[in-house]
C-alpha cells in the first residue's frame, strides 16, 4: 500500500461536494441554458423508415435558404470509425443522409428558425421521397447468407467477426456437464436526464469556431470536428458547460454535432440543437443488445472448465467515431470467464450491422452482458448439480493467494480478496434466513428468490492495452496543469470532464493532500479546449485513476518547487524544510505559501539565482501496468415475484465491493447506488424493441420505463479496501461497477424463486410479461411431462 | 401573439406570447429563468416542476397562456424560503445530487412533499417521488435528505 494514503486526512475524507451549490440554487449552466445573442434553433428532418433510398428532399420555396441537406453543408470529410483493423468494414456515416437512410431517426435535413417550434414547423413541410428497402432487424438472422444487407457492398452484415480460442477448447466436447443456453440483454438507451445538445457560432474577434457541446470529452470532439470540417484545431474551441449526465451516451461524435457546427459556418449567426426525449430514444447511442448462444462445461464435482459458443452484438446501422461498437464483442469475450478458474474458451463474436440506431458505449460496456451470461450459466450448472449456486461460485473463484491471476482470456486480475467479498455478501443478505423463509412460503402467494452475481471492472488500462484493442484514439494517459497564483490559491486544469462524478471535489482533495492546503483554496477547471490541458474525458471508470494520478504528479512537483523557494527565503537547506497547512517550515522560522507564491509570480527578484519564475506544472500520467487494475464486487439481491402477474419487487439489495483506496467514500457510495439503479433499469424495465419493419416501439417515457424512487431500494454497501499496486494512492476506478451486476443478480434471484419448476429467465428486461410467460411455459412443460 | 399577465417569482410581467408556448419555454426563453430544466417534455420526468398558484405543476405540459393572472414560482424564487433552505442543506450533506440536472425539480417537489406531509417516513417520500426521474443518484440519498429535512423542520416548529 502506498504509505501516503490517509496520511493527512484529505485522501479518504467524505468531503461534501464543491459543485453542489450552483445546482441547489438553479445556477448550473447546461447546454440549453447557454445564452448567446441571436441564436437560432435547429430541428432535424429524420427518416421515418428503417432502410430506404433517398430519392428527393424537396424544400418549400419560401424557406429554402433555411433548410440544409448534406450538399448544403459540405464538404464534410467522413471519418472511418471502429478499430484500426482492415477486417472491420467501413460504414460511412454522413452528418445528414446522402443517398440512403439506414435507421428510423437518421438525420436527413436540418431546418433553422428563430425558435425550435418554428424550426419543427418547417421540418414538417420538408417533403422527403424515399424508396423503401428491406430492413435487417434480427441480429442472428442478419448473419445468414440470404439476409438483405445494411450496406449493399458488404459480403455479410458483420462489421467484423472474431474468434477467441484459449486453453484447449477441444477438450470441452467430452465435458461431463454441458449446458447450452441462449441469453439476451435487449437494446436500451443511455438516458442521461439532460439530452445531447450543441450550440455553435463563428467568433469573429478570435476568428475561431466556438462549439458548446454536451459532451464527456471536448478535446477528442475538437479533433473530429477539425478533421471533418477542415478547420485547423487552433480555430476550433469546444466548450462543455455543465453536463447533465452522460453514462457513455455523450462520448461519440454524432451527426447533429457536425451538422450544427457546419451550419453555423454557413449562416453567420449562432445556431443550436437541443435534443428532445423522443430524439434521444430514437437516435442517441443505443446500448446493450447482446445475444449469447453458449455452452458452459463443468466436471461433476462442480469444477468449471470453460465456455464455447457464439456472441452477437447488434451494433446498429453505423459505427460511431472513434471506436464504433467493436469493443463490445472483444470485452464480452474477454470477460466471459469472470473471476473463475476456467481455462478453456472458444468464442465466435460477431459485431453485426442492422437497421437500428448505432450502438455506443453505456456504463459497464459489454460487462453487463458478459456478467449476465456467465453468472446465469454458473447458476444453471449449480441447479443441474443440485448445488447451492453460492457454493459453486466459492468453489471456482480465484482466491487471494492466487492473485495476481491471469484469466484464460489474458486479463491480469490484480489485488483483492474475492472469497471474502462473496462471504460478506452472503452474510449481509442472510442467505440461510432467506432459504428458511423460502421453505416456509409467503402468505401472499408470492415467491421469494435470492441471487448473487460477481463482477470485475477493469480501469486505468493504458497505452499498450488500448493499442492492442486497435483504438483510433488511445486514451492511455491523462494530464493535469497545476498553477499557484500569487496569493497561494491554486487553479487545477484537467482533461477529464466532470458530469456528476464530483471531480471538482475529489481532484481538489488529491491536490490538497499533496500541497498541504485546504481543498477550498483549490479550483478545478475543465471543459474548455482553449484552457485545459490535453485529455480524453470521463468514461471507462478512468478519471480517478488517470486524472487523479496526473493531479498527484503535477501538485507534487509544485510542492517541491514551493519548498525550494521556501528554503531559499528561509536561508536554509531544502531537506531542512517541511510543508504543513500552507506553510513551509524551516528549523527556526517559516514562510507562508502566499509569500512564496507572490515571490514566484510577482517578485522574481526574490527567487534563488537561476530559478525560473512561476509556480506552474504540467504532468501526464499513466499507471505503471498498462493492463489496468480491477475493482470487483458481489451483488446479492432478494426478490419477491407474483407468479401470475410476473411483477418483481426487490426486497433487499446488498453490495460488497472493493475499489482500492477511496479518495472520497461518500462519492464512491453515490456511484455504487446510482450505478445499481441503472443496472436495475436494464434488468427489469428498460427496452427499445423494434418491430419487423424496423420501427422503434419505445420513443417516449410512456413506453420506455425508467425506474423511479419506488422501484429502487436503498442498497446496503460494504467495502473491502485492497489498494492497487500500480496506481497513485492505490485507487481503482469504480464508476461503472454498480451497473454491471444487477441484471445477473436479479435474473438469478428470479430463477431461484422458480427453481422448482425450472423456469428460464435468460432475457432482459425481466418485465412482468416475460416473467409470467416463462413461468407459464415451465408449468406447461412440467404438466406435459406428468 | 397574445398578451398575458403572469406573476413570476413575485414580479408581475405583462408580455406577448405565442398561444402554443409552454410555460417551461416561457420561463426559460422569455424570462431567462433556466433553473427549470426540460428532461422529457412529456410530463414524465419532473425536472421542469414549478409552482403555479402554489400547486406543483409540470411546466412542460402547461401552456403559458393558461397562467394568465396566475402566480408562478420557480427554483429561483425560493431564495428566502425556510423549507428550501433546509432542503438545500440536507441535499448537500446527503450527497443527494450528482449531475444536478434533476435537482431543481426535485427540490420544488420535495418542498411540496414536506408541506403536505410534515416529517414523512422514507417509504412515504419514496412513494411521493414516483413522478421524478433522477438518472444519477439511485434516489436513496434524495430520500434520506428529504426525511432529514422534514425532521429538522418539525423540530424547528416545535413538533
Amino acid at each position: 500500500m502506498n504509505e501516503r494514503a490517509g496520511a493527512d486526512g484529505w485522501i479518504g475524507a467524505s468531503l461534501l461536494r464543491k459543485e453542489d451549490a450552483r445546482h441547489l440554487y438553479g445556477h448550473g449552466m447546461f447546454i440549453a441554458d447557454v445564452q448567446v445573442p441571436g441564436v437560432q434553433d435547429v430541428a432535424f428532418v429524420r427518416s421515418p423508415l428503417a432502410h430506404a433510398r433517398v430519392c428527393r428532399v424537396s424544400k418549400p420555396a419560401h424557406a429554402a435558404a433555411r433548410i440544409f441537406t448534406l450538399a448544403d453543408i459540405g464538404p464534410i470529410k467522413i471519418l472511418e470509425a471502429g478499430p484500426e483493423l482492415s477486417a472491420h468494414r467501413h460504414s460511412p456515416y454522413p452528418p445528414l443522409a446522402d443517398d440512403c437512410v439506414r435507421y428510423v431517426g437518421q438525420t436527413l435535413a436540418a431546418c433553422v428558425m428563430p425558435t425550435r417550434a418554428q424550426a419543427e414547423d418547417l421540418a414538417d413541410k420538408v417533403d422527403v421521397e424515399l424508396e423503401e428497402l428491406p430492413a435487417v432487424i434480427d441480429v442472428v438472422a442478419a448473419m445468414r447468407p440470404e439476409s438483405p444487407r445494411v450496406f449493399e457492398e458488404w459480403p455479410s452484415n458483420a462489421y467484423i467477426s472474431t474468434t477467441v480460442m484459449e486453453g484447449n477448447p477441444e477438450t470441452l466436447a467430452s465435458a461431463p456437464i454441458r449446458l447450452r443456453r441462449r441469453l439476451r440483454l435487449n437494446r436500451q438507451a443511455t438516458v442521461s436526464l439532460e439530452g445531447r445538445g450543441v450550440l455553435a457560432y463563428w467568433d469573429r474577434r478570435l476568428d475561431e469556431l466556438v462549439v458548446y457541446l454536451s459532451t464527456q470529452g471536448g478535446q477528442v470532439k475538437r479533433l473530429a470536428l477539425s478533421r471533418m470540417l477542415g478547420i485547423p484545431e487552433h480555430k476550433v474551441r469546444v466548450i462543455a458547460p455543465d453536463v447533465g449526465g452522460g453514462f457513455g451516451g455523450k462520448n461519440r461524435i454524432m451527426p447533429e454535432d457536425v451538422a450544427v457546427a457546419a451550419i453555423a459556418m454557413k449562416v453567420g449567426h449562432p445556431v443550436r440543437w437541443i435534443e428532445d426525449r423522443r430524439e434521444h430514444l430514437l437516435a442517441s447511442p443505443h446500448a446493450r443488445d447482446h445475444t449469447y448462444d453458449l455452452v458452459i462445461c463443468a466436471e461433476r464435482d462442480g469444477t468449471l472448465l470453460g465456455i464455447e459458443g457464439d456472441i452477437y452484438i447488434d451494433a446498429g446501422a453505423y459505427a460511431l467515431w472513434p471506436t464504433g461498437a467493436f469493443q463490445e464483442a472483444s470485452m464480452a469475450s474477454r470477460n466471459l470467464t469472470g473471476p473463475y478458474r476456467m481455462r478453456h474458451l472458444k468464442l465466435n463474436a460477431h459485431t453485426v450491422a442492422t437497421n437500428k440506431a448505432p450502438m455506443g458505449p453505456y456504463r459497464g460496456v459489454a460487462r453487463p452482458g458478459a456478467t449476465f451470461a456467465l453468472e446465469r450459466l454458473v447458476d444453471e450448472v449449480a441447479r443441474e448439480l443440485g448445488r447451492e449456486p453460492f457454493d459453486l461460485r466459492r468453489q471456482n473463484i480465484v482466491t487471494a493467494p492466487e492473485l495476481p491471476y491471469r484469466t484464460a482470456a489474458g486479463m491480469k486480475l490484480d489485488t483483492g480478496d474475492y472469497v471474502s467479498c462473496l462471504d460478506i455478501a452472503r452474510e449481509k443478505i442472510e442467505l440461510t434466513a432467506v432459504r428458511e423463509r423460502q421453505a416456509a412460503g409467503e402468505p401472499d402467494g408470492r415467491r421469494i428468490g435470492v441471487g448473487f452475481a460477481f463482477y470485475t471492472e477493469q480501469s486505468g488500462h493504458g497505452i499498450v492495452e488500448f493499442a492492442k484493442r486497435k483504438f483510433r484514439v488511445i486514451p492511455g494517459y491523462e494530464s493535469a496543469n497545476a498553477r499557484m497564483l500569487p496569493d497561494g490559491s491554486v487553479l487545477l486544469f484537467v482533461g477529464v470532464q466532470n458530469h456528476g462524478q464530483g471531480h471538482e471535489t475529489s481532484l481538489a482533495q488529491i491536490a490538497a493532500h499533496e500541497l498541504g492546503i485546504d481543498p477550498g483554496q483549490i479550483s478545478v477547471r475543465y471543459g474548455d479546449t482553449s484552457v485545459g490541458p490535453y485529455g480524453f474525458g470521463t468514461f471507462a471508470s478512468r478519471s480517478i485513476v488517470f486524472a487523479g494520478g496526473a493531479v498527484g504528479k503535477a501538485t507534487r512537483a509544485l510542492a517541491e518547487k514551493i519548498r525550494r523557494i521556501g528554503a531559499h527565503l528561509l536561508q536554509t537547506e531544502f531537506d531542512a524544510t517541511r510543508i504543513e497547512a500552507g506553510i513551509v517550515h524551516g528549523a527556526s522560522a517559516s514562510v507562508s505559501f502566499a509569500e512564496i507564491a507572490f515571490a514566484a509570480n510577482a517578485r522574481p527578484d526574490q527567487l534563488p539565482t537561476g530559478m525560473a519564475p512561476l509556480l506552474e506544472t504540467v504532468a501526464t500520467y499513466e499507471p505503471t501496468d498498462s493492463g489496468g487494475v480491477f475493482a470487483y464486487g458481489t451483488h446479492a439481491v432478494v426478490v419477491a415475484v407474483e407468479p401470475e402477474s410476473g411483477v418483481t419487487e426487490l426486497l433487499d439489495y446488498v453490495v460488497a465491493e472493493d475499489c482500492g483506496t477511496m479518495i472520497n467514500p461518500m462519492i464512491v457510495d453515490g456511484q455504487v447506488q446510482g450505478g445499481i439503479a441503472q443496472g436495475i433499469g436494464t434488468a427489469l424495465y428498460e427496452e427499445i424493441p423494434y418491430d419487423d419493419l424496423g420501427q422503434p416501439l419505445a420513443i417516449t417515457f410512456a413506453d420506455y420505463m425508467v425506474p423511479c424512487a419506488p422501484e429502487i431500494p436503498s442498497v446496503r454497501i460494504e467495502h473491502l479496501v485492497s489498494p492497487a499496486l500500480t496506481t497513485e494512492y492505490g485507487v481503482k476506478g469504480l464508476g461503472e461497477g454498480g451497473a454491471i451486476a444487477p441484471p445477473a443478480a436479479i435474473a438469478n434471484a428470479i430463477a431461484d424463486a422458480f427453481r422448482d419448476i425450472g423456469a428460464s429467465f435468460n432475457e432482459t428486461p425481466l418485465t412482468p410479461r416475460r416473467v409470467s410467460e416463462a413461468i407459464d411455459l415451465a408449468r406447461r412443460v412440467q404438466a406435459s411431462r406428468a | 401573439m397574445t398578451s398575458v399577465a403572469v406573476t413570476v417569482n413575485g414580479a408581475r410581467l405583462v408580455t406577448d406570447i405565442e398561444p402554443r408556448e409552454s410555460l417551461a419555454d416561457f420561463l426559460r426563453e422569455r424570462c431567462r429563468l433556466t433553473a427549470t430544466h426540460l428532461g422529457c417534455e412529456q410530463g414524465a420526468c419532473g425536472a421542469c416542476t414549478v409552482l403555479v398558484d402554489g400547486r406543483v405543476t409540470r411546466s412542460c405540459l402547461r401552456l403559458a397562456i393558461m397562467c394568465d393572472g396566475k402566480s408562478v414560482q420557480t427554483l429561483e424564487g425560493f431564495a428566502d424560503d425556510r423549507i428550501m433552505e433546509v432542503l438545500r442543506r440536507h441535499f448537500h450533506a446527503c450527497h443527494a445530487l450528482q449531475c444536478g440536472f434533476c435537482t431543481p425539480g426535485m427540490l420544488v417537489t420535495a418542498r411540496d412533499i414536506l408541506l403536505r406531509l410534515p416529517s414523512p417516513e422514507a417509504q412515504a417520500v419514496r412513494h411521493e417521488l414516483s413522478g421524478q426521474i433522477c438518472r444519477c443518484t439511485g434516489y436513496a440519498n434524495i430520500i434520506t435528505a428529504i426525511v432529514a429535512a422534514g425532521q429538522e423542520l418539525r423540530r424547528g416548529n416545535g413538533g
